[in-house]
């Protein structure tokens, strides 16, 4: 079965069923504020970030330099990549391998090579994503909103029936926990802006449902004696009052997303054909996040992340085994990444939708940090290489690393950026700060980098003085 | 600009300055000279030249000739003139005329000091490279209250609390009848929440029905105030909120020390104010996490650096002053200036601060000093345990009426909905009442900073026993009225939540909740969607309205459903009927007992006889509703 719906016939099909509850909606952003918000033509309606946490090697990823194979007593400072380069569907670029399916559609994508990531001094990866997330370097003295909810608040959901930022994959019960939770908030914008969290992808459907083992029966009849309690109760005959107003507007909503048949079955993923599930079953609990935001999309979603989760010293923060995990983390991302391009594609919503796969920063088996600003070394790397567990891009480089775009207006089959090809493999032209990732995002959305909102009386821009400009060679 | 760029620069201009000495007395104007060639910043070269020569006439209001340059706009849109620059051609700038200008009627400035050579080629720079301003900065000076305390003579009348009292003439002014009140289930639901966190007791609230003394009201909230571990247990969410007290937050490089101990205890023990400030100030024993801050591993921005924190912390919390602009730059929305924030940061320095603008230092040193030098002052040549210690005094000394005009404000806020001043972390914005909080500041100094005496004045005043008044958030003309209608927080509703069911033991011992309160439990999901902040930043209100999110945590989150289970079990166990359980479950929820109508809905709901289900419904259905959900 596939799903034939198109994501727009869906939108006005469910605006057109819930027109006069659209001012009640889910957190919706009125015309007027939509307008000011998008000030400028967007490229795109949906944000899709696919979240490489903790720090992915470029060059063992996208960006091959020189190969050199594994053998006893290697010299580390010889080896640039770990893998052998492939080809790929745009003419001279090259991926290493285990990177087959994503390479095969490059000729639908941008590849920045040259995101550089700040100098916050020591690495910590919990600071460095709160700086990807939100524009700004913690700490900070104003709570700084998730770019998801910037947009969520600027925007509002595209389907007023789905929450308009939802958040795939991350838990809070590892380390650096209170840090990732300092950056997955709205912040200053409130927690109408907050993320809809979903951890387990698979599970996705049981957060649009009633609550564990009760009846869909049950839950319509217990709201309805809600109502008609709510009905019967003096209170209700004493005119309307603010407070009481968003309370029962909240319920109403919250009861629109818990019994929708549509949301329901967008969020569920036993709906996907078998061959279909299996495709993005290969990268566990990503891939099925990369079905379950596409799944998403179809179903009007505005800002979706996806990720395996940020746990110290697993997944790509690869301090140890670098090379042999990467050809399990590589298995994990490439079908299902390349699979969620061509689905869309096949959709006709790639065009209209934006994917960025990006990391906090990238790793080198040598530096740590920055050329230019070198940081105390966190992983010790022997003289001679006598085991597979010191093969591999174990240290934090912030000089240079790869983000990948698809659709949403940017550029097909094209690279932007340049890197050395020797050590320290780092930018040598056209850099792209964090800041100008997020204008440029924005700036796909119709969103005026300087679009900003006050707090405690002073503007808080979507970027830090809204003064990062938007990198347009990215677009076509 | 370069610094070495701009010494020698001075210099150049100086020396053409004494060749060509200026005659005020010739029309002739001064020859122009080049741009400047350096790069222009607003704030460091611009702003000063302006201050210096331009504001007194054409900034803060004054619009001398219909120019004004609080804004880029207003400055660049020009006075009866015309427009005084045009962006990029600074040679054809009237402005730049006028300040070349030797003729008295067009000068400008008109009086005093001309701008020098060295200026105009600066401000010609600025013209051609584009005007920059900096984003939301603007020469308009702003409201400075008066921080000195005011003594304030009760006026005459029959009201016996001075709150009533104060607010009579208030009263007539605006046509509010000071007679209404609010029901008994209403007000003791309130000064329950308000107090102790807790709901009342079915036989709490008979008890003060029953009570015939005619200050009833009165012995009710001492006894409240008086239970020392429910007090404790529900304010320490408040102060926890203003100390960035997590319980459970580590910081990789340390920081985010707990003061939780410090906190319960002084709160038992109803700590004088003073004294708890100064404690939090200049540490004693577990109260040390305050000042310490949060240092992230790493580099961080000059203006997050602890002392820092400290300095915008302290300002914040106990004198309602927002200094986080001015830890950057000088601050577009107070008077603040930089200098004065890293004087208020560097009394907790050990050695000397470097001042930076904007994350660059600007190669001065910080002298440690109070923001307020009428009240007293730091010894800056003191080691750093002695300063702090004499902030600790100077911010708690009588004389500081801003200490405690700001903390009176805040509990009339929390109990009220809405302070004297709004926002509460803005106490230099104008009062509704300004002889209400001179009087309640003083008042509270004179009764030897107690907390509880100020509560006991608030809360049993007529003016807290009034009906409540819906308030919309955008409402800008205030006028007092009643107590606004507030939420319960995510603490007070699982506290709630957890009486209701424990109620079903028939326990007859009030205020028991069954477990740790939620207040001195750990940050779980349910409390985060429920708007417990995660204590990072200082938070002194919390949101009140419902969102979206919230109530679909609260229609399928499990930590609910699990709690509903649990009352289902409770209730369903107790071998009532279901009537009766229909009238416990109100009785205990919202404090009163269902209408005919309501009965027979409830009923129905839980089902004849009483299954756990449908029980686990119907405290569902109460546990959202309205009555339930806001303190009215």
């Amino acid at each position: 079965m596939k799903t034939n719906t198109n994501r727009r016939d869906f939108i006005s099909s469910a605006s057109a069923a819930t027109l006069g509850a659209l001012a009640a909606g889910y957190p919706s952003a009125s015309a007027a504020v939509k307008a000011k918000a998008q000030s400028l033509n967007s490229t795109a309606d949906t944000v899709i970030v696919l979240w490489m946490a903790g720090g992915m090697a470029s060059t063992d990823t996208f960006d091959p330099k020189r190969y050199v194979p594994y053998e006893k007593g290697l010299d580390p400072k010889r080896v640039l990549s770990t893998f052998p380069a492939i080809d790929t569907a745009v003419d001279g670029l090259k991926f290493t391998e285990g990177l087959e399916k994503t390479a095969a559609v490059m000729d639908r994508g941008t590849l920045i090579k040259t995101y550089r990531a700040a100098d916050l001094g020591f690495i910590l990866h919990s600071r460095h994503q709160y700086h990807w997330h939100t524009a700004y370097e913690p700490p900070l003295t104003v709570a700084a909103p998730h770019i998801g909810s910037w947009i969520s608040r600027s925007l509002g959901p595209l389907n007023p029936d789905l929450p308009a930022f939802i958040d795939i994959g991350q838990t809070f019960d590892s380390g650096e926990k209170e840090s990732l939770k300092a950056f997955h908030t709205a912040g200053f914008l409130g927690s109408e802006f907050a993320p809809f969290f979903l951890v387990e992808p698979d599970q996705a459907v049981e957060a649009v449902k009633p609550p564990g083992g009760m009846s869909d029966a049950r839950f319509a009849r217990r709201y309805q004696a809600y109502k008609k309690l709510l009905a019967d109760s003096p209170i209700q005959r004493h005119g309307s009052e603010y407070q009481r107003q968003s309370l029962l507007r909240s319920i109403d909503n919250a009861h629109r997303l818990l019994s929708s048949a549509k949301a329901r079955k967008a969020f569920d993923l036993s709906l996907e054909p078998k061959e279909s599930y299996e495709t993005y079953k290969v990268g566990g609990r990503f891939g099925l996040g990369c079905l379950l935001a596409r799944r998403l999309t179809e179903a009007g979603a505005r800002f979706i992340e996806v990720t395996h989760g940020y746990y110290p010293f697993k997944y790509w923060d690869t301090h140890d085994n670098g090379h042999t995990r990467m050809k399990e983390l590589k298995a994990m991302i490439d079908a299902p990444i390349a699979q969620l391009v061509l689905d869309l594609e096949e959709r006709k919503l790639l065009d209209r939708t934006l994917i960025v796969v990006a990391s906090e920063f990238s790793r080198d088996m040598m530096m740590e940090g920055k050329p230019e600003k070198r940081v105390k070394d966190q992983v010790n790397v022997p003289p001679k290489i006598d085991g597979l567990q010191h093969y591999g891009m174990h240290r934090h480089f912030t000089g240079a690393g790869s983000v990948l775009l698809f659709g949403g207006g940017v550029k097909k089959g094209f690279v932007y950026g340049e890197t050395a090809d020797e050590r320290p493999c780092t930018t040598v032209k056209d850099p792209v700060t964090t800041e100008q990732l997020h204008a440029s995002i924005y700036r796909a959305l119709g969103i005026s980098h300087d679009h900003h909102y006050n707090v405690e009386q002073r503007p808080f821009y979507v970027t830090p003085d809204g003064t990062a400009e938007p990198v347009m060679d990215l677009f076509g | 600009m370069n610094q070495m760029m701009k010494l020698s620069f001075l210099w150049l201009a100086m020396t053409l300055l004494s060749i060509f000495p200026v005659s005020a007395a010739t029309p002739v104007p001064r020859e122009i000279p080049a741009p400047a060639e350096s790069n222009i910043d607003f704030a460091a070269d611009i702003k000063p030249i302006l201050e210096r020569s331009c504001t007194k006439c054409h900034a803060n209001g004054k619009r001398k000739g219909g120019f004004s340059i609080d804004h880029l706009h207003s400055f660049i849109g020009g006075g009866d003139s015309g427009p005084a620059v045009i962006e990029g051609k600074s040679a054809e700038s009237l402005l730049i005329k006028l300040v070349l200008s030797n003729d008295p009627d067009e000068r400008m400035p008109s009086k005093g000091d001309r701008l020098t050579l060295a200026d105009i080629a600066v401000l010609r720079a600025w013209i051609d490279q584009g005007l920059k301003w900096e984003k939301g900065f603007t020469f308009a000076k702003f409201r400075n209250a008066p921080v000195a305390p005011r003594k304030v003579e009760l006026p005459p009348g029959a009201e016996t609390n001075p709150v009533d009292r104060l607010l009579a003439p208030y009263y007539r002014k605006h046509k509010v009848d000071p007679a209404v009140s609010a029901s008994d289930r209403i007000f003791v639901r309130r000064v329950f929440l308000d107090t102790i966190g807790l709901l009342p007791s079915p036989a709490e609230l008979a008890a003060f029905r029953d009570d015939e003394r005619p200050d009833k009201h009165v012995h009710l909230v001492g006894g409240l105030l008086n239970d020392k571990q429910n007090y404790s247990a529900h304010w320490i969410t408040f102060w926890s909120d203003c100390f960035r007290n997590s319980y459970t937050r580590q910081y990789h490089g340390g920081g985010g020390k707990r003061i939780t101990d410090w906190l319960k205890k002084s709160l038992e023990e109803n700590k004088p104010y003073d004294r708890f400030v100064r404690e939090l100030i200049n540490p004693v024993g577990g109260s040390d996490g305050f000042i310490k801050g949060v240092a992230w591993r790493g580099t961080v921005n000059a203006s997050q650096v602890v002392e820092m924190q400290a300095a915008q912390n302290v300002a914040q919390v106990f004198l309602g002053l927002n200094i986080k602009c001015a830890s950057c730059h000088d601050s577009f929305i107070n008077d603040w200036t930089l200098k004065q924030t890293y004087a208020l940061a560097s009394i907790f320095s050990e050695g000397p601060m470097d001042v930076h603008r904007c994350n660059k230092p600007i190669g001065e040193k910080a002298t440690p000093a109070f923001l307020y030098p009428e009240i007293g002052n730091i010894d800056p040549a003191a080691p750093r345990n002695q300063r702090v210690k004499q902030l600790s005094e100077i911010i708690t000394s009588p004389k500081n009426g801003r200490l405690a005009r700001t903390v009176v404000n805040r509990l009339w806020a929390i109990f009220f909905g809405r302070g004297l001043v709004e926002p509460v972390d803005e106490m230099d914005n104008p009062t509704w009442n300004q002889d209400l909080l001179d009087w309640l500041a003083v008042d509270f100094v004179d009764h030897g900073y107690n907390l509880k005496h100020t509560m006991k004045l608030l809360l049993t005043s007529k003016a807290y026993h009034r009906p409540s008044v819906a308030l919309d958030e955008d409402d800008g003309d205030y006028i007092f009225e009643g107590p606004v209608v507030r939420r319960l927080s995510a603490e007070q509703f699982l506290d709630g939540l957890d009486q209701v069911i424990v109620a079903a033991s028939g326990d007859a011992s009030n205020r028991k909740t069954g477990r740790t309160r939620a207040g001195l439990r750990n940050l779980d999901r349910l409390m985060r969607t429920l708007g417990r902040p995660k204590r990072d930043v200082v938070v002194t209100r919390r949101e009140s309205t419902a969102t979206t999110a919230q109530l679909i945590e609260l229609s399928n989150g499990k930590p609910l459903a699990d709690l509903m289970v649990r009352g289902g079990k409770a209730w369903g166990g107790a071998g009532h009927g279901s009537g009766a359980i229909v009238d416990a479950l109100f009785a205990n929820a919202i404090s009163r007992a269902p209408s005919e109508q309501e009965m027979k809905s409830a009923r129905q709901a839980v089902g004849e006889p009483a299954n756990a289900q449908g029980i686990e419904d119907l405290l569902w259905m109460l546990s959202l509703h309205p009555e339930f959900q806001l303190i009215h």
